[in-house]
Parts: structure tokens; C-alpha cells; sequence
């Protein structure tokens, strides 16, 4: 496998998050904002530091074209890390009020989706600490996410197998699964939102997979050797 | 061999785990923007109003026709005070300037209304059920009783302190989710509650103002 391979973007994440610039309308803060005005008063494209200016003068425009451009990748990280598509709904909407809040203070060291998905990490981990003190009183059957049976060729058995490995590593080593192996972020990108050295994040990824391998040594004898 | 089969199983994994579904971003961001630019043109989650009354109308009567007794005799004792030689205030601050700290100095109805208010909404915050399906039905009309009182203390000289004012936001914000949480028995719902208890430093601030009050 590829170890430090190109995120490639999804298909619901927009061209916007990739180069940085951005479709801009009029100021217009007395109304709500929904997709059509912004279509609608969209005329030309503004770098992401003048949005970011723009967001902090109180822009709701700029604001909603900073969460058109970033909302999808946002929430897929939460829902790929909470399983849950309520729950990352509800993380998604934290991660930009946190950081509409807090945007005075990004000081444009790193990419604004780095740093957006610093926050959306940070959001997850705190919240599913308490989730998961009232999920551990749930029966099995609700731990049991739907699988998409849409990739032929695996053995079913080991792919819900994998999956539970999966869920049951521990919190430091399933985020950076998931962001490398699952989402496609780089060892970069994720030891910039982790803020850890990227040898680390190497070091995790490396371990996560060893303890899938011993997971699903039972069932893929190979895996374990 | 071993490593091409991993390596297949984990490209299965990008599409089969946890497969994110489409999402209403549109109302994400309704939330968003209410949260954090506030309006009227969107609504959070956590500040959604609940539909309805959840009272009768016989007991929206009964607390409206309390509150206009309590103004009438706060006015009448106003007047009294003003007829009589001035006394300096009492209040239970302490160093000046403390934002945290309830000034007291309320007409003597509303402390007593206030302060029975704080006990109750003390005790049943406190409560709290920690599963949402062995959640009492009581529980739900205490906390919509609160509510209604939450309220009508907000609009009263009650709510002129910007301490107390500051609490009586974040418990009717509160309280409003207890009651919302009847009706959708979520965990996240009950989980968010009890985020929103701790983030806010609801039940010491509560305690205080409780304290404050019933010294008086």
C-alpha cells in the first residue's frame, strides 16, 4: 500500500477545499443564508485570507462559502470516527460554531482544513468519551453498524470481522487509521491535526495495522505470521 | 501474498466502513449561523423551543395570575420603601466587581419566589436520570414547570443582575432540552444535557445563587 499517498478528494467534498480560493458574494448580514443566495450572489473568487477577514467583520455570506467549501469533508471525518450520523451531524455543527468563534485566533500556519479538522478531532474525542459511558449499557445488536455490501471479492465474515477490529482499537491508533488508510489524509496532514511528529503518526498507523492482523489472524491465518 | 490480501481488505474497508451517508448540510448550517451570529433565522439544537405548551391552560393561568400578584405587592413594597427613610442595600456580594456573584438586592416577593425557584431547579437537575428510558413522565412536567418560571423570572426584576441573568439563560437553555428529552428519549439528547451542565458550571453556580438568595 501506498504509505504517504495524496488524499484524494471525495465525491462530495468541492474543488474550493483543494485550492484554497473560494466563490464570494456581497455582504449580507441582516438575511439568512442559505445555498441559493450564496449561488445567486456569487460573482467572483476571494483568496481564503480575505474570506477569513470577511467571516470575522461578521460576513454571514463568507462564513456559509467557508462551510460550503469545508462542511462535507468535516462531517465525513465525524462520521467515519462516530459511526453515528446523528452524532456527527451534531459534531459537525460544533466543529464550525468552535471555530467561527475561534477563527480570530487561526493565524494561517497551517491549511484552515487542517486546522478545522484539529478542531472536528478534538470535538469527536471529547464527546464520544461520554458517549460511550452510555453506549457500553447497549444491548450487541445495537453496536452492529450496517455494512455496505457494495465490494465484492472479500469474505463477508472478514470484513465485519475487520470492521469490529477496527472499533475496538484504541482511540489514538483508530484516528489515525481512519484518517490514512480509511479517509486518505497523509502522514502530514494528519500529524499537523494530531500535533504529533510525523514519525509518530507513521509509528501508529504501523501499530494499528499489526493489531488488525492479530485480530483477524483466526480467520486469515497469514495475517499473523 | 499476506500483504496484498491486508492490503485488499483495507481498500474494502475505505468503502464499506462506515459509509458516510448524505447529510441536510443546508440545516447544519441553520444552526451554525443562529449559534453563532444569532437571529431570528435559525434555530440550534440546543436552543430550540419546544412545541407547545406542555402545560394546561389552567396552570398557565394560575402561574400568570402569581406573577401579577407578585408585581403588585413588589411595587406596593417598592413604594413603601421609598416613602420610609433610605437604608443602604443588602447585598450578598462580595468584592466588587465579581461578575459571578448574585446581587440579591430584588424586591423581598420575587427573593422568595426566586428562591424557592432555585431549590427546586437545584433538586432536580441534580436528579438528573442517567438512562433516558427509565426516565420519569413527572420528571418532564416538573421541568416544564421550571421552564414556564425560568421565563417569567427573566422578565421580572429577578433577572436585573447580570449574574443571575446570565443563570437563568443557561437553565432555561437547559431546561429546555430535560423537556425536549421526554419526548425523544436520545441519549445524545440526555449526553448534550449533561454537557451543557458541566460546560456552563450550571449546578455550583445554581448552588451559589441558591445560597445567596435563601440567606437573605
Amino acid at each position: 500500500m501506498d504509505p504517504d499517498r495524496r488524499a484524494s478528494p471525495s465525491p462530495e467534498q468541492t474543488p474550493g477545499d483543494h485550492d484554497r480560493t473560494f466563490l464570494a458574494g456581497t455582504a449580507s448580514n441582516s438575511q439568512h443564508v442559505n445555498r441559493s443566495a450564496v449561488a445567486l450572489q456569487s460573482s467572483y473568487r476571494v483568496s481564503e485570507p480575505d474570506l477569513i477577514a470577511r467571516v470575522l467583520a461578521g460576513d454571514r455570506i463568507a462564513a456559509r462559502e467557508l462551510y460550503d467549501a469545508h462542511s462535507p469533508r468535516v462531517f465525513r471525518l465525524a462520521f467515519r470516527l462516530t459511526g453515528d450520523a446523528d452524532l456527527a451531524r451534531e459534531f459537525t455543527q460544533d466543529t464550525f460554531v468552535r471555530a467561527f468563534g475561534q477563527l480570530a485566533r487561526f493565524r494561517g500556519d497551517s491549511a484552515l482544513s487542517t486546522w478545522l479538522h484539529r478542531i472536528t478531532v478534538t470535538v469527536v474525542a471529547n464527546a464520544m468519551r461520554k458517549v460511550k459511558r452510555f453506549r457500553e449499557r447497549e444491548t450487541d445488536l445495537e453496536d452492529v453498524h450496517p455494512i455496505n455490501s457494495d465490494g465484492p471479492g472479500v469474505d463477508p465474515v472478514l470484513r465485519e470481522r475487520l470492521h469490529r477490529a477496527i472499533d475496538g482499537l484504541s482511540e489514538i491508533y483508530k484516528t489515525t487509521l481512519i484518517m490514512h488508510d480509511i479517509e486518505g489524509y497523509t502522514h502530514t496532514e494528519i500529524a499537523e491535526v494530531l500535533g504529533v511528529a510525523e514519525g509518530t503518526c507513521k509509528s501508529r498507523l504501523s501499530q494499528a495495522r499489526a493489531q488488525l492482523r492479530a485480530a483477524l489472524s483466526d480467520l486469515a491465518p497469514e495475517f499473523g505470521s | 501474498m499476506t500483504d496484498e490480501r491486508f492490503d485488499e481488505l483495507m481498500r474494502d474497508a475505505k468503502k464499506t466502513y462506515r459509509t458516510p451517508p448524505t447529510a441536510d448540510f443546508d440545516a447544519m448550517w441553520d444552526s451554525i449561523e443562529a449559534a453563532h451570529f444569532g437571529g431570528a433565522t435559525g434555530t440550534t439544537r440546543l436552543r430550540e423551543r419546544p412545541r407547545g405548551s406542555r402545560l394546561p391552560a389552567m396552570q398557565w393561568m394560575g402561574i400568570a395570575a402569581t406573577l401579577v400578584v407578585g408585581i403588585g405587592i413588589g411595587r406596593l413594597s417598592l413604594r413603601l420603601e421609598h416613602a420610609a427613610p433610605a437604608a443602604p442595600p443588602v447585598t450578598a456580594m462580595g468584592p466588587a466587581g465579581s461578575a459571578d456573584r448574585i446581587d440579591t438586592t430584588m424586591a423581598r416577593p420575587y427573593e422568595i419566589e426566586t428562591s424557592q425557584y432555585l431549590g427546586q431547579t437545584a433538586a432536580l437537575l441534580v436528579s438528573l436520570p442517567t438512562e433516558t428510558r427509565t426516565a420519569d413522565p413527572q420528571f418532564a412536567m416538573r421541568a416544564a414547570d421550571l421552564l414556564t418560571r425560568t421565563r417569567l423570572l427573566m422578565d421580572s426584576p429577578a433577572a436585573n443582575d447580570p449574574a443571575m441573568r446570565s443563570l437563568l439563560d443557561d437553565l432555561e437553555l437547559v431546561l429546555m432540552q430535560v423537556v425536549r428529552l421526554q419526548g425523544s428519549g436520545s441519549r445524545t439528547d440526555l449526553d448534550l444535557i449533561n454537557r451543557a451542565l458541566e460546560q456552563r458550571d450550571v449546578i455550583p453556580r445554581l448552588r451559589t445563587a441558591a445560597a445567596a438568595t435563601s440567606a437573605n
